[in-house]
Order: structure tokens, then sequence, then C-alpha cells
């Protein structure tokens, strides 16, 4: 893979969290790259700082956090730029919010502004990222929502967020993310607070988005099914760490660390019937404030050896798959 | 939205009838009455005289007939005379009720605009910071310590100690221009807009915390917006709406407090002839004043809610 490839590396990212003192370390050096026009996801449990990854990517961290180590690095057309070292809302941060990499949320009610229409927020980000003014910024916004598959975009530019459903809203939050054609796009669970029948309409519109235009996206998911149909890469996250990363054939196809394993173990599966074993992670994350001094898992794994105590070292398994475990050699020629 | 206002009107008529009436008893239910106060407790009076002023007077009619015979003046839109010297109360309306406007109504956007600054400074500097803390402080003493205390202070200090500004009163026989008063306003529409500058702003930074804490305006920083479109378009504007519904229902608040100011700087407003008016028992007086604040408050809120629906649009007004 050379660097060309790749639109945005992460090397070694520390975010800790302050809170009364204490410190979390909800992202504990973390590296991924994320490569043009493929769709990476990354898929944990909650808590296990994927959304705050996505949030130190686009440096929208709140005021009791900050990133502590390690580089966050936007591979530009002009040239490679140190995000983690740019102000936080300084202007060179802001002209590439938005603009070269946008982000979609959760919760597309909450998530646009109930006094604004649809239109003024669409626009807002054209008006600060091009040269557009005036007509042109409306009729921009007006073919970014017709783009987006919502009908009748003349009217609808004009119309409030409450008066979108659920799904056209998470269309309007894309419409504008896509707004200034960003290199990268990065969606953190966009399709949780939807309807099933509107997440596969909104993930065919993503894939679409990527095909046309050539955008890469992070997808932060929980959802292995998603992960399966969408991505070109996975990345797997346990309590800060990515304990494993790959090729999609990689992880689903060879997962080797044990927490993988398990989340793929945890999915029923249709067909197999009612009876089918759909085996759930035994105990609990581990209180962030109060983590185990090695490997993560440790305490919820059934391979679990004395050396866990320490933290396991990232080993490169193959050119794209590499795991975070201990005993990934006998994992990896063990059988599911 | 028409019908909505029409109809909102028209429920004003029978609410300030029946408030109207409500002040009315109770009036009538406290001891003593207009005749009673004229006289001096030393000298004894023929009861057959008082009988005949009572009368003259038309306080020997039952309470729901002098209720009537008020109220369907007040429709001809005569609202009497005063029963302590018989002066046209519309006179007295004329004079007086200019001076409590302009008290009021410059209290009134004082303590909008400064309140609504001041909260949202404080909302944007972090909890904790020095400024914050000031502002905080400041805010729990502005609606803490009641009115007539910052008018007395105000007075001592200002008028007696600097003799900066006149101790009260409002238009004197010198003034030669509207304008010589102001030194007069100066102090009472400052001591009257305290209490409301003070309540306002705590208001304003919670609405502004809680607008700044939604999703929207970490989208509205993920669109890469300069800072202060993020908190003042974003984040104020959506505060705005509780703000202005506050300020709405204060106001109410703010003609009771101008009773009190207006006593304490001897300025010549309704207040004043308020609480002169209950003190004589002057009933007409009283009625009067109660039927034109219910009537104010009503509209106010009429106005509130027509701003509301304007400002934030997932208010529908009528269903």
């Amino acid at each position: 893979m050379t660097t060309s490839d790749v639109a945005l590396s992460v090397k070694n990212l520390k975010t800790f969290f302050y809170t009364n003192n204490r410190c979390n370390k909800a992202v504990n050096g973390v590296s991924f790259e994320i490569r043009r026009g493929k769709t990476l996801c990354v898929v944990g449990e909650s808590g296990s700082g994927k959304s705050v990854t996505a949030a130190s990517i686009m440096q929208l961290l709140p005021t009791l956090s900050r990133i502590e180590d390690g580089e966050i690095i936007y591979h530009s057309e002009r040239g490679d730029i140190r995000i983690d070292t740019l102000p936080r809302n300084g202007s060179r941060m802001r002209s590439i919010r938005g603009s070269e990499i946008s982000m979609i949320f959760q919760d597309p009610m909450t998530a646009l502004n109930p006094v604004f229409t649809v239109g003024f927020q669409i626009i807002e980000n054209l008006y600060y990222h091009t040269a557009m003014r005036g007509r042109q910024l409306k009729d921009k916004a007006i073919d970014l929502l017709r783009a987006m598959g919502i009908p009748l975009p003349e009217r609808r530019v004009d119309q409030f967020p409450h008066q979108y459903s659920g799904g056209m809203r998470q269309r309007a939050m894309i419409a504008m993310a896509m707004a200034c054609n960003p290199k990268i796009l990065i969606a953190d669970e966009p399709t949780t607070a939807l309807d099933v029948t509107i997440q596969a309409q909104i993930f065919d519109l993503m894939s679409t988005l990527r095909r046309e235009h050539g955008t890469a996206i992070l997808l932060i998911t929980h959802d292995m099914g998603v992960v399966a149909e969408l991505a070109d890469d996975v990345a797997v996250m346990y309590m800060g760490n990515i304990v494993e990363a790959g090729t999609v054939e990689d992880v689903l196809r060879h997962p080797t660390h044990p927490y993988t394993r398990a989340l793929l173990d945890s999915i029923p599966v249709l067909g197999r019937g009612r009876n089918q074993s759909v085996r759930a992670i035994p105990g609990a994350t581990p209180d962030p404030l109060n983590r185990p001094v090695g490997c993560q898992f440790a305490d919820r794994c059934t391979h679990r050896i004395d050396r866990c105590d320490r933290m396991p070292e990232e080993t490169q398994m193959t050119a794209t798959h590499r795991v975070m475990c201990w005993r990934h050699e006998e994992l990896a020629n063990a059988p599911r | 939205m028409l019908t909505y206002i029409v109809r909102r009107l028209l429920i004003i008529v029978p609410m300030a009838i029946g408030i109207s009436f409500l002040v009315y008893l109770a009036l009538d239910l406290s001891p003593g009455d207009a005749v009673s106060r004229m006289l001096s407790p030393e000298r004894t009076v023929d009861p057959a005289k008082l009988a005949e002023l009572r009368k003259a007077l038309g306080l020997d009619a039952p309470l729901l007939v002098r209720f009537w015979i008020w109220f369907s003046g007040v429709l001809q839109g005569n609202f009497g005379r005063t029963l302590t010297g018989g002066v046209p109360i519309s006179r007295i309306l004329m004079e007086r009720l200019p001076a409590t406007l302009e008290l009021s109504v410059i209290a009134l956007v004082l303590s909008s605009i400064f309140g609504a600054i001041l909260g949202t400074i404080s909302a944007l500097r972090r909890r904790g910071t020095t400024t914050d803390n000031v502002l905080t402080v400041a805010g729990m003493i502005g609606v803490s310590i009641p009115e007539f205390f910052f008018g007395l202070v105000a007075i001592v200090v200002f008028a007696l100690n600097l003799q900066w500004l006149p101790v009260g009163g409002r238009l004197l026989p010198s003034y030669t221009s509207y304008w010589d008063h102001i030194p007069n306003l100066v102090m009472p529409a400052l001591v009257l807009s305290i209490m409301m500058t003070a309540g306002v702003m705590r208001y304003a930074r919670s609405a502004m915390l809680d607008a700044l804490s939604r999703e929207f305006i970490k989208t509205a920083r993920s669109k890469g917006l300069p800072e202060w479109r993020v908190n003042l378009l974003h984040g104020f504007r959506v505060a705005l709406t509780p703000v202005i519904v506050l300020i709405g229902f204060r106001l109410p608040i703010l003609i009771g407090g101008s009773v009190i100011v207006e006593q304490v700087f001897q300025w010549p407003g309704l207040g004043s002839l308020f609480v002169m008016a209950v003190r004589n028992k002057d009933l007409p007086v009283v009625m009067t004043i109660a039927l034109l604040t219910v009537i104010l408050v009503l509209v106010v809120s009429l106005i509130v809610d027509i701003l509301t629906a304007i400002i934030d649009p997932r208010v529908r007004l009528g269903n």
C-alpha cells in the first residue's frame, strides 16, 4: 500500500478524558489508515472509543478531553496536514472541516438545528467553503437534496427539519456533509436511530456516493451485518485499542482475536433455526477509570494465560492483517 | 394564525371581567370604605350624614349592582370619578400612565438586552471562570435583594452623598423641555431593571448552556463554521425562545415592581396612584388600574406567543 492510496493515517493516537482529576484513556494508542475511495468500518461495543476516535479526527472533542499523543495525518492534494497539531477551532482546522472531511451523526433529529431551514443549513456549508454566492447557493442546495433522493427538493429546501421524516433528515444531513465534495466522510452510527428499512436506503446512498465521488468513508457501527455488506477494511476496537484490523476478508473470514471471534459468535444466523446457540460474551467491559494493566479483554477471555497480565503487542500477521493478542499464532491455526 | 389571534383577543374580554370582579370582591370584603377613610377618627359624625354621603357616592347599593354600574361605565369609556376629590379618572390616567409606561418600557428594554448579553457571556465563559463566577453571584444578589433596598441605597449614595442625581420626582416646575427630567429617570429605571436583568441573565445563561450542549452545535462545528457563528447563530437563536417567554411572563412583575419603585422615588405614575387609592379605598381608581393591568398582561402574553411562533418554527399557533 503506497501513501498515495491513503487519505488519512492515524498513528498511535491517544485521546484521554479528564473528569474529577481522573483520567479515562478512551483511545489508548490507535493506528489505522483510511484508503482513498474505500470504506473502513470501525466496530466495537459502546465505550470502546470508536466515536472518540472519529471526534479526534475532526477535533470535535469535548472540553475535558484532549489528544495526548500520536499523529493524525490528512494526505491532502496540497500535501500532508498534521491535524492533531492544528488549533481546535482555528481557521486551518475549520477549512478542513465540512469541506475536506465531513461528518454525519447518529441521530439526525438532534443533529440538525430545529430553527433553521434545511436549505439554510446546507447553504452555510457552501458559503464558508466555496466561492458560490446568492442564487447559486440555493440552486446547489436543491441539486444536493435531489441527488440524495429527496422528492420535491425545490419545496423541501425551505422546510424545517421537523417537517422531514427520520430517513429524509439523515439524507439532508448527508447532503450537508457532501456539499463540498469531501475526500473523507465520517459516519458515526448513521442509522442507529432509523428504521431498519431506511437503514438499507441510507447505506445504499452512501455506497453510491463513494463510487461516484471517490469519497473515503469511515463508518462507525456495531452491526456486523453492515460491516460484511459495506466494508473494504475493518478495525475492531475494544476499550480504546484496535484489537484486530485488516481487510474485510481478513477479519470476517479469518478472525483471530478472541474478542472478534466472540463478537461474530454472538450474532444469530438466519436459517440455523431457533435453537442455535448464540454465545453472548461473558462479563462486562471493565471500568474505564480503573482498567486492567494488561490485555483489556483478559477478564472476559476464554483463552486467557498468565502473559495476558501484560499489554499484548500489535502483531502483523499478513501485509494487511494485524492483531493484538499474545496467542495469535495458536489461535490463527485453531479453527473457530 | 389570524383566527388564532382573533380568538385570543376575544378570550381577553371574559378574563378581564372575571378578574376585575374578583378584585372588586376582595376590596369589598376588606373592612372600611371610602367614607370611613375620609373621616378623622377623633371626631364623631352623625350616622345619618354618613349614610347620606354613602348614598351620594353610590356605596349603599348591593355589590353586584355597584360592580355593574362601574363596569357598564367602563364599557362606555367612562371610568368614573375618584371618590376622594371627584376628579375624572380618565384625566388622572392621562397624567399618570405616561410616567409609568416610560419607566416600565425603559426597564424592560434595558433588562432584556443586558440580561441576554450578560447571560450569554456567562454561558460562553466556561463554568468556573472568574467572569462566570462574578456574574453568577451578581445574578443571585440581583434576584434576591428587594427593589426598595436598592432604591434607598441609590438615593443615599447618588442623590444625598454624591449629589449627582435628584432624589426623586419627575417633571419639576423648573423644567422647560422633556429632556430636563432624564436625570430624574436614571435611578428609578435602573433600580427597576436590576431584578429583571438578573432574572433574565440567569435564565439566558442556562438556556444558552442547554443549547450549546445540543448535538446540532457539534454539527455546526463539523461544517467548519467560525465559533461566533456556532455560538451566536446556532446556539443563541435556539436559546432565545425560552428567554423571550420568560421576559413576557416577567412583565407583570415589572409593573408590580414599579409600584414599589415609584413610591421610593416619588414617581407620579400608576404605581404610586394605586397605593394611594388602596389606602383611601377609592374603588373606581383601584378597579381601573387593575383592569388596565389585566388587559396589559393578557395582551403581552398574546404577543409573546406570536413572537415565539415567529422565532421557533416548531411552534404552530392554533392547534
